[in-house]
């Protein structure tokens, strides 16, 4: 970003600056301590850019810290963030190349569609009113009505429809269906595919959200967050490529633990259940490796940050050792 | 920002001025009327027209012809910046935060720093054209009363009147708008606005203002009825010894302390105040403080400082007010959003 000096410029030593290489989002370190609590503990995360991320984990895991630590809106105690290349400020340039929808979706109430548009019209550089209009338009919601008076999926694709209309090169969605019926939420994830497809790698997306199937089916991309600390970042694929969920007999886990992580653990009579993250080739032939799914994936790391008395309740379901095919 | 804070206000700017017209016809009309009755009274009775007059001159008595209507809302003018800072200042930013509008804001292209001080800027300003207009109308309406009672320097006429107005509803507005950047809730904000206002004006008004500028002192005789002349401040008369020391004494009598000596001169002792006291008493005992080397000391501010005071008292406001929007700014652009 030109015209701010290069000390308030985060370039790590590995690029040459925010190409198609760089990274969307890079943290290192990332730290949000309040008074008492610790939002968010030493999280570093890679997001590549073109990828549709997912921001899971349980309430007060520290999701929401994290994206508005993302988008400028906070500033973070410790450790350091790049957001397309840049530190995230208070600076025109930063703030029109992030899009960020804050959960509750906030759009002034007695204000009509029509009326944000020109409120993003005056306050950005760049600005793509009439995808707007077009956009709603084709949903049937009305632009002369106020948001107030609109219905939740409504106003939900309103929002989605002006922070899309800055054409941001991020795009930070703090739970944007969790109040949608599934309907809505579908129209929503699909204008939101549209827009990255359209973008043609040139948009990244990080949304967080509670709901597993959505996510699998437009994310790539996956940040598990739990008790403030990343416990999972990578692409989807390759995570559920690297973890197995291995049954076999209730024996010492010593030996697997020595060559594998153990992520969770449960066992029924003398059968065990194990969601394990493969660190190499597995050797035991005591145990059936299966294919794992993303919920009992989340699930899995999600239980293994919580208390104990939680951690059953969420622990990988027991299965049959003859290993049918699910 | 500014068609933002138009589209923003247009709704509340038009009751706001709806309400102000409203207030300028009750002032205007009433203010005419009184006007002509006053006028007419100085031509019935030059010289000895005025507000209170007695007896041969009962009839040039202009008390009846101020209307209550136009004086209940001059005095009621004193709330108008109080509403302001309520209405205008502490939802400002307190409103945006708790509707999390300020989330759409200030993710928008624009700093936060530059979003607040547009819209702080321009409200600031309707604040004080409020003001303005509010202090405009009421000075109008209160020509009579000023020449009548030449009482510009007192409560509910200083404060009424002129520019200070101006710097009370723009400091109103300033102290509105950091509290709610500050407490982040409109509500909580507000009570604190009126706590900060009315306390600071109560100090002002009780405390501060009579020495904006060192006062002055006359020394008269004990038995002269002097007092400063036109629209002066009075701020109390005191009595001073012979070598200018002030006096105090156990021995008291119509308010004025009384050397042992002078106060046998009362027939019957000071026991006999009770009932009315003939002028010629009051005045043996005076003469015999005069005679002894006491002196009236009449402290006051003169009339001509009354638009030295507007001008000092409404600077001070508007510099407070511009620290609380400063403070404001400060926050707004380094705290967590």
């Amino acid at each position: 970003m030109s015209g701010d000096g290069p000390d308030r410029t985060l370039r790590p030593a590995a690029e040459a600056g925010p190409g198609p290489a760089a990274p969307a989002v890079r943290t290192e370190g990332l730290t949000k301590r309040y008074r008492r609590v610790t939002a968010l503990d030493n999280c570093s995360v890679t997001v590549p850019q073109g990828s549709i991320c997912a921001l899971v984990g349980p309430n007060g895991a520290g999701k929401t810290t994290l994206l508005r630590m993302l988008a400028g809106l906070a500033a973070p105690t410790a450790g350091r963030a790049a957001v397309l290349g840049a530190v995230p400020r208070q600076d025109p340039e930063f703030l029109a190349g992030v899009g960020f929808l804050a959960q509750e979706m906030p759009l002034y109430r007695r204000m009509t569609a029509e009326d944000h548009i020109g409120i993003g019209a005056h306050l950005n550089t760049r600005w793509d009113g009439g995808s707007v209009r077009d956009r709603l338009r084709a949903l049937g919601i009305p632009l002369d009505r106020a948001t107030g008076t609109l219905s939740g999926g409504q106003r939900a694709q309103v929002a989605l429809a002006l922070v899309l209309a800055k054409r941001p090169r991020l795009l930070l969605l703090d739970e944007p269906v969790a109040a949608l019926d599934p309907l809505a939420r579908r129209h929503f994830l699909a204008t939101l595919t549209e827009a990255v497809a359209a973008a043609e790698g040139d948009l990244t997306v990080v949304l967080s959200s509670h709901l597993v199937a959505d996510i699998e089916r437009v994310c790539d991309h996956l940040i598990l967050l739990a008790a403030a600390r990343v416990q999972l970042c990578g692409d989807t694929d390759d995570l559920l490529a690297g973890h197995k969920v291995l049954v076999g007999p209730g024996k010492d886990t010593a030996a697997l633990r020595r060559a594998h992580t153990v992520v969770q653990e449960s066992t029924v009579g003398r059968h065990a259940t194990l969601l394990v993250r493969l660190d190499g080739p597995l050797l035991d032939p005591d145990y059936q490796a299966e294919d794992v799914g993303l919920e009992e994936l989340v699930l899995g790391y999600m239980g293994a940050a919580a208390p104990a008395a939680y951690a059953a309740l969420t622990a990988v379901p027991a299965r049959e050792t003859t290993g049918e095919p699910r | 920002m500014t068609w933002v804070v138009w589209r923003q206000y247009r709704l509340p700017g038009a009751i706001a001025l709806a309400l102000l017209a409203a207030f300028a016809a009750a002032e205007l009309t009433t203010g005419f009327q009184m006007a002509a009755a006053w006028h007419a009274l100085l031509q019935r009775c030059p010289g000895t027209a005025g507000a209170q007059q007695q007896g041969p001159d009962a009839a040039c008595s202009g008390g009846g012809i101020v209307g209550v209507l136009g004086n209940d809302l001059r005095v009621l003018s004193v709330l108008v910046p109080a509403l302001l800072g309520i209405l205008l200042g502490a939802p400002l930013v307190a409103h945006e935060l708790e509707t999390g509008t300020a989330g759409f804001a200030w993710t928008q292209g624009i700093t936060r720093g530059r979003w607040f001080l547009a819209k702080a800027g321009w409200l600031l300003l309707a604040a004080a054209l409020a003001g303005g207009a509010v202090t405009a109308l009421v000075t109008f309406w209160s020509g009579p009363v000023n020449a009548m009672r030449g009482a510009q320097f007192g409560g509910n006429y200083f404060d009424t009147q002129g520019i200070v107005p101006v710097g009370y509803a723009v400091f109103a507005t300033a102290a509105g708008i950091a509290a709610g950047v500050l407490l982040r809730r409109t509500l909580p904000a507000i009570v604190v606005t009126l706590g900060a206002f009315i306390g600071f004006r109560l100090l002002f008004v009780n405390v501060i203002r009579a020495h904006l500028m060192p006062a002055v002192t006359t020394v008269t005789s004990m038995t002269s009825t002097w007092s400063p002349p036109g629209i002066a401040w009075s701020l109390g008369a005191t009595v001073i010894g012979p070598s200018g020391q002030p006096f105090v004494s156990d021995i008291g009598f119509n308010g004025y302390p009384l050397t042992a000596a002078c106060a046998r001169l009362i027939p019957g002792g000071l026991a006999s105040q009770a009932g009315p006291v003939p002028p010629s008493v009051v005045n043996a005992a005076l003469s015999c403080m005069q005679r002894a080397g006491f002196r009236q000391a009449v402290t006051y501010q003169p009339g001509w400082r009354y638009w030295p005071f507007q001008g000092i008292e409404t600077v001070i406001y508007l510099l407070f007010a511009a620290a609380l929007v400063a403070v404001a700014w400060y926050v707004i652009r380094r705290r967590d959003a």
